[in-house]
C-alpha cells in the first residue's frame, strides 16, 4: 500500500532560506520523523498568513503533504515560540547555536525523540536558567550521546581500564578519554585535568534541574567548554557558524549586550 | 555550464548562454531562451542593455554618508537640503529605501546595513555596514535613530545589536511598529505577532 499523500508532525524550525519567488524552504526537526524539509508556498508574499509560523526556534504542529522531491505544509500552528529567548541578543545567539548543532547532528527522516526532547527542554531554560553556560554544556554532552558519538569518561578507550582518579587525556577521534600509559597512533590528543572529568560526568548525569546547585571556577568551566567544543567540531566535521557571533557577543562589554 | 556543453552553438552565443546562466534563479534552459530572445531583439533595444549593464557597473558607488548605492556621492537624499538631519532611518537592502520613499511620510536620512545579522549563515555585524553607522552618529545632531529592519529574527536580532550598542548614548532609539498588516486576520495569525499589535496598540 503506498504511503498516505499526507501527513502530520510537530517539530521546532532551525532555519529558512528563501525559495523561488515567493516561498520559503524550511528546516525543521521532528518528533515524529526526524529532520525535515519542506516548502512553505507564499510564505514570503506580505499577505501570507503563515510567514510568522517559520522562525528558528518555533514549536509548530504541521500538516505536510508528500512531494516528488520536497513535501509541501498545508497547515501549520505554533505551540511554543520562546519569545522571552527571542527578546534579548545574547539568549537568541545562544538558542541559534542549539538549532545549528541539532542540525548538523540530526538525521533526515530518523527519529530521535530523545534529541528533540533535549533540544526542547535546553531552549526551554536558556531563557530563564541562571547558568545558562552549563546548560549548553549539558546539552552538547547530551547532544552527542542522543546521536551515538557519545565519548567515554569511565574507561580508557584503548586499553579499556577503569580510570584512576588522577590527569588523564582525551581525544575525540579515539572515543572519549585516554590514560597515560595509552597513546594511540595517528589521534588527536589533549590533556583532561580530573576535575574537568568529574564535571563531565557529573553533566553527564544531571537533569537541566539540578544544574544550580553546580559550581565550577571559571578555568574549569573554560578547560570543559574547550574539550566540548573539539569533540562536538570533530563530529560536525564543518565550522560551527553561530560560534563566531556568540564569541562577538561575549567580547562586547557586558553593559552592551544584558538587559 | 561551460561552452563544451553547447559544441553546435556559436561561440559568442554560447558564451552568452553561459554568462546568462551564472545569473540568480536562471538555469541553462531559461539562459538559452534569454540568448536567443536577445538574438532577435533590434539592435538598439540589445546594445541599451549592454549599455546599461556597463553603465551601472561604472558608475554606481556607495553613498559616503547612507552606504544606499548611488552614481553621485553623496546620493540625492543625503543632499537634498530639505530633508532633516536629526532622523536616521536604518534599512537592510536599497529597496527598502524606495519602498519607504513611496510613503512619502518620512523626510530624514537613511542608513542601509546591506543585509542582517544572520548568525546561522555566518553573518556578523563586521560583515554589514554598521562600522560606517557608529561613527555617523557620533559626528552629527541626530536625534532619533530609526530602525527598519524586517520583522523576521535576524532583522530582529540586527535591531537588538543596535539598540544595545546605543545604550547610554543621547540618541532616542526607535522602531517601526510591529503587528497585524492592513487587511490581515486576527484568526490566522500567529501568536507572536498578535503579542506586538497588543504591545504596540494605539488610542482609538
Amino acid at each position: 500500500m503506498p504511503p498516505p499523500k499526507t501527513y502530520r508532525a510537530e517539530g521546532l524550525v532551525l532555519k529558512n532560506i528563501p525559495f523561488g519567488e515567493a516561498d520559503l524552504l524550511v528546516t525543521l526537526y521532528s518528533r515524529e520523523f526526524g529532520k525535515l524539509k519542506a516548502v512553505a508556498k507564499g510564505a514570503r508574499r506580505s499577505n501570507s498568513k503563515i510567514v510568522g509560523h517559520f522562525e528558528p526556534l518555533t514549536v509548530a504542529k504541521l500538516s505536510m503533504a508528500r512531494g516528488r522531491t520536497l513535501d509541501i505544509v498545508n497547515q501549520v500552528e505554533v505551540t511554543e515560540n520562546f519569545s522571552s529567548l527571542k527578546s534579548d541578543l545574547t539568549t537568541l545567539a545562544r538558542g541559534l547555536y542549539v538549532a545549528e548543532l541539532v542540525d548538523g547532528f540530526g538525521s533526515e527522516a530518523s527519529s530521535n525523540q530523545q534529541l528533540y526532547d533535549l533540544a526542547i527542554e535546553t531552549l526551554g531554560a536558556i531563557q530563564q536558567h541562571p547558568s545558562w553556560e552549563l546548560v549548553l554544556r549539558r546539552f552538547e554532552l547530551h547532544l552527542m550521546r542522543a546521536s551515538g558519538f557519545m565519548p567515554e569518561l569511565f574507561h580508557c578507550v584503548d586499553c579499556r581500564k577503569p580510570l584512576e582518579p588522577e590527569q588523564h587525556r582525551f581525544s575525540p577521534d579515539a572515543g572519549g578519554t585516554l590514560c597515560l600509559d595509552c597513546a594511540p597512533y595517528g589521534v588527536q590528543i589533549r590533556s583532561l585535568s580530573l576535575r574537568a572529568l568529574k564535571v563531565l560526568r557529573l553533566l553527564h548525569r544531571s537533569r537541566i534541574a539540578d544544574l544550580p546547585q553546580l559550581q565550577a571556577h571559571e578555568s574549569l568551566e573554560q578547560e570543559v567548554k574547550s574539550l566540548l567544543s573539539t569533540a562536538i567540531s570533530y563530529w560536525m566535521d564543518k565550522e560551527i557558524r553561530t560560534n563566531s557571533f556568540l564569541n562577538h557577543l561575549e567580547r562586547l562589554p557586558k553593559a552592551e549586550v544584558s538587559s | 555550464m561551460t561552452t563544451e556543453h553547447l559544441p553546435s552553438a556559436a561561440p559568442s552565443l554560447a558564451r552568452l548562454i553561459q554568462e546568462l546562466n551564472k545569473l540568480p534563479g536562471v538555469g541553462p534552459k531559461s539562459a538559452q531562451r534569454l540568448a536567443y530572445y536577445i538574438i532577435r531583439l533590434p539592435n538598439e533595444e540589445a546594445f541599451d542593455l549592454a549599455e546599461a549593464i556597463s553603465a551601472v557597473k561604472h558608475n554606481i558607488v556607495f553613498c559616503q554618508e547612507c552606504q544606499n548605492l548611488t552614481d553621485a556621492d553623496p546620493c540625492t537624499i543625503c543632499a537634498n537640503p530639505q530633508r532633516t538631519r536629526e532622523q536616521i532611518c536604518v534599512v537592510e537592502d536599497p529597496l527598502d529605501v524606495l519602498a519607504l520613499e513611496r510613503t512619502h511620510c518620512y523626510h530624514g536620512l537613511y542608513h542601509v546595513l546591506h543585509g542582517v545579522i544572520s548568525p546561522l549563515n555566518g553573518i556578523g555585524p563586521e560583515q554589514l555596514k554598521l562600522k560606517e553607522l557608529f561613527p555617523r552618529l557620533a559626528n552629527t545632531d541626530v536625534k532619533e535613530l530609526i530602525i527598519a529592519t524586517n520583522p523576521t529574527l535576524e532583522g530582529e536580532a540586527t535591531a537588538m545589536y543596535i539598540s544595545r550598542h546605543l545604550q547610554g548614548a543621547n540618541i532616542k532609539v526607535t522602531h517601526l511598529a510591529r503587528g497585524l498588516p492592513v487587511g490581515g486576520s486576527l484568526e490566522y495569525s500567529d501568536e507572536l505577532t498578535l503579542s506586538r499589535a497588543f504591545q504596540g496598540r494605539q488610542e482609538a
